[in-house]
């Protein structure tokens, strides 16, 4: 995986820890260095995204201490 | 409620596969026209209604057809992986019937040129998936 989001996914993650306890279970909207705003679901944070940047990488990454994967079960996945 | 049957011969050999259409998300489309810049045009998919997936997968390379950007990054697991790093993308899937369904996808390499894209539970959860195995049909109602 390339690094589109590396800068807001290291924004997001020095300040996780603050934010689970002000935001915890919420949407956070990350461009660049900056943490924008907290929605309660994701559709919000990435309509809000794509309102305040246009057609651009930006992140939405739920507020959470541990992330659970996504799983597949199938083999048709070639990872 | 809108809904739609498909009959798949061999249903058992083959698995719930089903043609869709591949869109950029509603909101994507909105900021694309405002800034008179062009709509990508949908991209024709066969997917497979996976019970086992617990997200929807497109083939990655249909990202860049599409022009999409990435909302999102998200750990996956499979039979041979954990905690891989996948990018999520909106999107919105048009089954027939014009059903249509809008979520965000992960994007990932898919075995084989066969199937592009694998609807997972994220979609699911929205509605009433029935297979009827005697008969080698299954409908997704919403």
């Amino acid at each position: 995986m390339t690094g589109i989001l590396d800068r807001e996914l290291q924004t997001f993650n020095s300040q996780k820890s603050g934010l689970i306890g002000k935001a915890n279970g919420k949407f956070a909207l990350v461009k660049d260095d900056k943490i924008i705003d907290f929605f309660d679901t994701k559709f919000d944070a990435v309509r809000q995204g794509y309102e305040r940047f246009g057609n651009v990488p930006f992140l939405v990454k739920q507020i959470v201490e541990v992330d659970i994967p996504q799983n597949f079960t199938s083999n048709l996945l070639k990872i | 409620m809108p809904s739609f049957t498909t009959q798949v011969p061999n249903l058992q050999g083959v698995g719930p596969v089903v043609e869709v259409r591949l869109a950029v998300g509603t909101i994507i489309e909105e900021v694309l026209q405002k800034n008179n810049q062009s709509i990508p045009i949908p991209l024709p998919a066969l997917s497979m209604i996976d019970t086992g997936a617990t997200g929807t997968v497109i083939r990655e390379d249909l990202v860049s057809q599409l022009n999409l950007n990435p909302v999102g990054v998200t750990l996956i697991s499979t039979p041979s992986s954990t905690n891989v790093q996948c990018y999520e993308y909106l999107m919105r899937i048009l089954f027939p019937n014009n059903v249509v369904v809008e979520t965000v996808v992960i994007a990932a390499p898919l075995q084989g040129q066969h199937i592009q894209c694998l609807i997972g539970r994220d979609v699911l959860r929205h509605g009433v998936f029935i297979y009827t195995g005697y008969v080698d049909t299954f409908t997704l109602s919403f």
